[in-house]
């Protein structure tokens, strides 16, 4: 790890010392790192600047490739040997960047702490919880009495919320679910109070409702530590309602800094722009397309000339391509009327690295910027649901599966009703999304659908052709052609051994269509989902994984199905490309009158994709309508909960808005109680006298609507308080 | 959720929209990548001059391995034996000849039989699951358990009915017996991960058949494994031969190979030193050559390894990590 | 975990019978003690031959199935496994045998595992580095190197030290010296019959454990946990070696299920080039002298050694691997 070279100490020193603000605990400027690979020399990040002040958080933000997260290892000191870091990294004035492994061990856990992303792979699976936790007290404390660890380590269990932490102490991570661990690792980075915290996406492996409970213990720890906090996220609900100030980063340089009301009310930048059009929101019914960003960062592994978002910036221009604009401070613009009415103050620290910024503020539209397609009507949008053919009905639907215990003997000690007892239909040219927690039964539900099999139980009735008849493969054959799949993981999905000619012409070839017909149907398919016609002879890793998800859905697409289920068609996708994808989900489904089923886990693009919602709970439906009437008025617990659990990309709303913070996880399915299987964590009835609790705990509510309510849901007390414990406002 | 995309991926894409569209057969690649390892030539090169030698030897000399030179018995490499002759005056080169044509030809045919039994064997077991994979499963675990080397013992040392087999033959079907296995259970979970992958999903889903399913996916993805194995199906069925020939009960006289000769010198080793290293050697450029194909066969299939610049690999592994 | 074992152990139960049935019907199929016999001087007649036999319960006139049905029957009755065709008894000897054998091998079974797992460790942690290099090549050429040539190698190594000194320091075969006086003599004699023969399988035995144990540490250094340890202020070399080290040993004692047999393999071959009257050389003689009794003793032997390797393995997994443990 060298520094700087070029320069004298003495000489950065005064730099740094020019601009960085003297009580900053952290000061980063300047920060460049290469890696050698074997495509070359890898700029991944160059020249990061920033200052974090106690007890601020600084969210940074960016999609994968863009230099976030080498920058905070970069600052951790934990890059392999073989990068090349320059620049300057200062915890209170003293310089990080060249410290030896041991040297940097001083402050790394003690003054500095971070949080990983995969809380499943981040704690050693040998080692108990309390172990672990033990360690990093003692790393620090050489001095400190095993007791007083032990009283330590479980005092931080409490503080990160782990029920009965004297025990969970001698547990194994392994005896921990994924939420559990994520609060495990916050416990052993702040055991020692750290000054600065660096959560590297922290909840991105985690189901939205964990999601809140882990945000709200970062929340707490930040509280209890006073600890400044760097957020590393690519989710800009996430940290809207955290962080004091926000970088933006892209092709390993931040294009755009300032306060989040800045960031999120008044972006300068093309890219920050876009990337607020690209979300969808889950708090409003607005069905407006969403903002595309077209094609890819670029390589880092050659120069860089010009702004670094040229070839993807629907304004650029000659003048773009000269050189790479530098983050300069958007004051001028202060001196204009600012529809957020932001301070000369704070507009001060607003920096864009674009030669625009000036001509974009408060009032421009992404959408129009980025030329978002208009949004696409279909044939069916005018038909009542009701005179329109159902394309797939589930009747009571049951899959229960064996649960064994034990990892090397196997004994059965109950039944796991992942899916139990669902119906449901869809119309034609609708979408239909089923929501929830992982493991509520979704995916299962899914591949039952796919199975097709006449020993399934219950009916699936495809285009009017039960499983229960489906015996030969004539019918399943039929079948087939009438609902195609796309997976999550475009990669995956498509056989690496294959071409795209290959993979596309796999189910015509199937369909015995001829040899000519089948290339001509390919080009046409090329065409429909937005890839050049000629990369057919291409292999999917020559894709991006935007371009490989287009070819999944050109694949399911190639037999004319009537019905496409989505497994969670973009979360394995980054959100620029995201938008581009659900942009064209919502156009095929207009031009071609397709059906959707579609699982995902984001209910913001649930929103804006669907017509109709199901959210299910522990293999059953537990409320059902339109996707507007459910979101605007949940009636369900769960729902509510669910809805509330979910960041808004907008700052304002998310500091002062309510939110319901489940307690627990999923329980297990076994453990199903008799009445309502949600009681156990239910905010309602955690708050309703005995009498009525009683009623839950023996009678299972039935799935049912209500007058002035257009949806479905199973709750006897839907407008029962919110228990004050799980409901949580930060002023 | 943002990172699935492999950076990696990213950079060969923009690198290929930035001109070029050429799409290479993976066999190429394959061979591309194993003839720019040095030390797989090489092993090659030497296997295949075995094999050639094994073929065509036999001109080199005007003896063979049945006449016996009544004036030169016993004698160390002279200009009418050029390896010299045995204690029983048979000219070493001929037996060295007709040695390594029985230990390479038994390496291929038990090389090659197993990789097919296992397979055969590892598809089927992880195709139909269920009862058939336990039953399969016991069946090759109990054949694992069997020690080999008691059985060959038996079988070509009986008296009985086996007798009248020639013992090379008795040896290859009883190292057949007892090669497979391993291959086997990899080929079982390879094919049972495969199952699982999505793009076999969405076949299915399509309604490919079965055996296309398995022709068109499983097959070549499993391919690599068995080209690998099959030349270290040859290398493990060299080494069993002369182990057992060595120690005496693998092949016998008449019949000779590598592991007969190298046993048969062991007493003499200091009088007759030349019939003791010399077919040793061969028998280590042999075992060698193949164990260098092997590595680089290796590094050409298994596409996150690669034969140049091996220790910066670590750091792009790291890189891949740290950007999620 | 009991009940595990008791499970695990019935189905080798049932896979030591089934292995060690076809053994005998494949030894009595090929095995015609007397065939050997018509060698004798004088030569005995066939008649003579078939009564010896016949009381020694090896009577050539019964077929396969009838031998074996009395066979098993006496070992489920008496747990008698017969006789040679000499008269000797299987029980008897079997003992002795094993004794010898175990002798023989548990001191390098220890040393290779020691060293193997060591120098996996110390290879790992310089991966690349001249030391890595050649204690993993190493390592490979033992892999392409038959077991009986090695130990032969050895054996002549240890001769030409003898010469060199002009005095017997190592014995290169056989397991004492008859009629040595006890106490230190005894002692000075026994490790120069041992040293031979354990060198020789410790240095040729410990190439797959070092080969294992590098790669295992070596897919563990880069783990996440070992950053969440680094990040816990652990230097990097602590971090591996607290965390990651652990770690890799879970597949390590997976294996050793595996190499347990192939160690009594190596046996055969160890027990046939130094001369040791172990279980290994007794059965190889045995199948020279047509001897079905002693051959399928030994190899039931064999099979009952393999299952104790696995489900030692088995032990050993939930020993250092917390998440197989069994409640």
């Amino acid at each position: 790890m060298s520094t700087n070279i070029s320069q004298t100490p003495s000489e950065r020193l005064r730099e740094v010392g020019l601009y960085a603000p003297g009580d900053a605990v952290l000061s980063v400027r300047d920060l460049n790192v290469r890696f050698n690979t074997e495509n070359g020399v890898v700029h991944a990040v160059r020249g990061v600047d920033f200052d974090l002040l106690p007890g601020k958080t600084l969210g940074i933000v960016g999609e994968s490739g863009s230099g976030k997260s080498v920058t905070s290892m970069a600052i951790m000191g934990l890059l392999p040997e073989t990068a090349d870091i320059t620049g300057s990294v200062r915890y209170r004035g003293k310089e990080l960047l060249g410290l030896s492994d041991k040297a940097m061990c001083k402050h790394r856990g003690s003054d500095i702490a971070m949080v990983f992303q995969d809380p499943l792979s981040s704690l050693t699976p040998v080692y108990t919880v309390g172990n672990q936790i033990i360690e990093a007290l003692t790393v620090h404390n050489p001095i400190m009495s095993k007791q007083a660890k032990e009283a330590r380590a479980v005092e931080l269990l409490r503080m990160v919320g782990i029920p009965s932490p004297k025990d969970r102490l001698k547990a194994f991570p392994h005896e921990f679910s994924g939420g559990m661990r994520q609060r495990v690792m916050i416990a052993i980075a702040i055991a020692n109070d750290p000054r600065i915290l660096i959560a590297d996406e922290p909840t991105t492996a985690l189901d939205v409702t964990i999601q809140a409970q882990v945000l709200e213990v970062l929340h707490t720890a930040q509280e209890e530590t006073g600890a400044a906090v760097v957020m590393i996220t690519h989710d800009l609900g996430v940290v809207a309602g955290m962080a004091d100030d926000i970088m933006v980063m892209y092709a390993g340089k931040p294009v755009e800094k300032g306060t989040v009301e800045d960031i999120y009310y008044n972006p300068r930048m093309p890219y920050t722009l876009g990337l607020l059009g690209a979300v969808p929101r889950v708090d409003t019914a607005n069905k407006q397309s969403l903002v595309p960003i077209e094609g890819a960062p670029p390589n880092l592994a050659l120069p860089v000339t010009g702004c670094s978002f040229a070839g993807r910036c629907p304004l650029v221009s000659d003048a773009c391509l000269g050189g790479e604009p530098e983050l300069l401070s958007v004051r001028v613009l202060a001196n204009r009327p600012n529809t957020n009415g932001t301070d000369a103050k704070t507009a001060a620290s607003h920096r864009a690295a674009c030669i625009k910024a000036e001509e974009l503020g408060g009032e421009t539209d992404a959408h129009h910027i980025f030329r978002a397609p208009a949004k696409p009507v279909s044939k069916f949008d005018g038909v009542d649901r009701g005179e329109r053919e159902k394309v797939l009905e589930l009747k009571d639907v049951k899959k229960h599966f064996p649960l064994l215990k034990g990892a090397l003997i196997k004994r059965r000690i109950g039944t796991v009703k992942a899916v139990d007892g669902l119906s449901f239909d869809i119309r034609e040219g609708e979408c239909l999304s089923i929501v929830g927690e992982s493991g509520c039964g979704k995916t299962t539900t899914l591949l039952e659908i796919m199975e097709f099999h006449p020993d399934q139980q219950g009916e699936v009735v495809i285009s009017g052709v039960s499983n229960k008849v489906a015996t030969d493969s004539k019918t399943k054959m039929a079948m087939r052609k009438e609902m195609q799949m796309v997976f999550q993981d475009p990669t995956g999905a498509l056989d690496p051994r294959f071409t795209v000619y290959e993979v596309l012409a796999e189910p015509l070839e199937n369909l015995g269509m001829p040899k000519a017909a089948i290339k001509k149907r390919i080009m046409e398919l090329m065409r429909l989902v937005g890839l050049q016609p000629d990369h057919v002879n291409r292999f999917p890793n020559q894709f991006s994984g935007g371009q490989r998800q287009r070819i999944g859905i050109a694949r399911a697409l190639a037999v004319n199905p009537k019905l496409v289920v989505l497994d969670e068609p973009v979360s394995a996708l980054d959100v620029s490309v995201q938008a581009g994808v659900i942009n064209l989900l919502d156009q095929l489904r207009a031009e071609l009158g397709l059906s959707y089923l579609m699982v995902a886990h984001d209910l913001s693009v649930v929103r804006h994709i669907s017509d109709r919602v199901a959210v299910m709970y522990l293999g059953k439906i537990v409320e059902t309508g339109d996707v507007d009437e459910v979101f605007d008025n949940p009636r369900h617990p769960y729902t509510r909960a669910l809805l509330s659990a979910i960041p808004v990309p907008d700052p304002n709303l998310e500091r002062t808005r309510e939110r319901i913070i489940l307690q627990g996880d999923l329980p297990s399915p076994l453990d199903a109680p008799r009445g309502c299987n949600f009681a156990t964590r239910c905010p309602v009835f955690a708050a309703l006298p005995a009498a009525k609790q009683e009623k839950c705990l023996t009678l299972e509510p039935p799935l049912a609507s209500e007058e002035a309510y257009g949806q479905e849901f199973a709750c006897f007390f839907p407008d029962g308080e919110i228990d004050a414990d799980m409901l949580v406002v930060h002023t | 959720m943002t990172n699935i995309i492999d950076p990696i991926a990213e950079i060969d894409e923009s690198r290929v929209s930035d001109g070029q569209d050429v799409v290479i057969a993976k066999s190429r690649i394959i061979f591309r990548r194993f003839m720019r390892n040095r030390t797989a030539v090489a092993g090659l090169f030497v296997f295949l001059a075995l094999f050639l030698f094994s073929l065509v030897g036999g001109f080199l000399t005007p003896w063979n391995k049945d006449t016996i030179d009544p004036y030169n018995i016993g004698m160390g490499p002279s200009p009418d034996h050029f390896l010299g002759t045995s204690q029983a005056g048979i000219d070493l080169l001929a037996l060295i000849v007709e040695g390594t044509r029985i230990s390479i030809f038994i390496g291929l045919i038990v090389g090659g039989v197993s990789v097919l039994v296992s397979a055969v064997y590892g598809c089927t077991m992880a195709f139909f699951g269920g009862k058939v994979d336990a039953i399969m499963l016991f069946i090759l675990e109990a054949l694992i358990m069997m020690p080999a080397i008691l059985v060959v013992a038996v079988a070509t040392s009986g008296s009985g009915g086996l007798k009248n087999l020639p013992s090379w033959l008795l040896l290859i079907v009883v190292l057949l017996f007892f090669s497979w296995m391993g291959t086997a259970r990899l080929v079982r979970s390879l094919s049972m991960s495969l199952m699982q992958r999505d793009y076999v999903k969405a076949a299915k889903y399509m309604g490919v058949p079965s055996r296309r399913i398995v022709w068109r996916h499983l097959v070549p993805n499993i391919g690599s494994l068995l080209v690998l194995d099959f030349t270290r199906g040859i290398t493990g069925a060299v080494l069993a031969e002369v182990a057992f020939s060595f120690i005496g009960i693998g092949i016998k006289l008449p019949d000779v190979s590598l592991g007969v000769l190298i046993g048969q010198a062991t007493g003499q080793v200091s009088s007759f030193p030349w019939m003791f290293w010399v077919p040793l050697t061969v028998m280590f450029l042999l075992t060698g050559s193949l164990a260098m194909m092997n590595d680089g066969l290796r590094d050409a299939f298994d596409p996150s390894s690669s034969s140049i610049g091996r220790a910066k690999r670590t750091a792009v592994r790291t890189v891949k990590k740290t950007t999620k | 975990m009991l009940k595990y074992l008791m499970k695990r152990s019935g189905i080798y139960l049932v896979m030591i019978f089934l292995t060690t049935s076809a053994g005998y019907f494949l030894a009595v199929s090929s095995l015609k003690p007397a065939v050997l016999e018509q060698e004798k001087i004088p030569r005995p007649t066939p008649e003579q031959v078939a009564a010896s036999f016949r009381g020694l319960g090896l009577d050539p006139a019964k077929n396969a199935w009838e031998r074996y049905v009395d066979w098993l029957g006496n070992i489920v009755t008496h747990w008698d496994w017969g006789r040679s065709p000499n008269g000797a008894s299987v029980n008897a000897e079997f003992g002795d045998r094993v004794l010898v054998s175990t002798r023989l091998f548990i001191a390098s079974i220890i040393l290779t595992l020691i060293i193997g797992v060591a120098l996996g460790v110390y290879s790992a942690a310089r991966q690349y580095k001249f030391q890595d290099r050649v204690i993993t090549s190493y390592s490979y050429l033992v892999h392409i190197l038959p077991a009986p040539i090695a130990y032969f190698l050895v054996q002549l190594g240890a001769i030409s030290v003898n010469e060199a000194v002009g005095q017997r320091i190592f014995f290169v075969t056989g397991i004492s010296t008859p009629g040595i006086d006890p106490g230190w003599p005894a002692f000075v004699d026994l490790v120069a019959h041992y040293a031979v023969p354990t060198f020789a399988m410790t240095i040729f035995g410990w190439a797959g454990y070092q080969i294992a144990q590098r790669q295992y540490l070596l897919d563990n250094v880069n783990a996440d946990f070992v950053r969440t340890a680094r990040a816990k202020g652990l230097t990097r070399n602590q971090a591996i070696r607290r965390h990651a080290l652990r770690v890799s040993f879970i597949p390590v004692a997976q294996s050793i299920a595996f190499t347990i047999p192939a160690i009594f393999t190596g046996g055969f071959f160890a027990e046939a080039i130094f001369a040791w009257p172990g279980i290994g050389l007794w059965s190889i003689q045995s199948i020279g002298l047509q001897d079905v009794n002693v051959a399928t003793a030994t190899l039931a032997y064999g099979s009952v050694i393999f299952a104790i390797g696995a489900i030692l393995a088995d032990f050993a997994t939930t020993l250092v691997d917390p998440r197989v443990r069994v409640q």
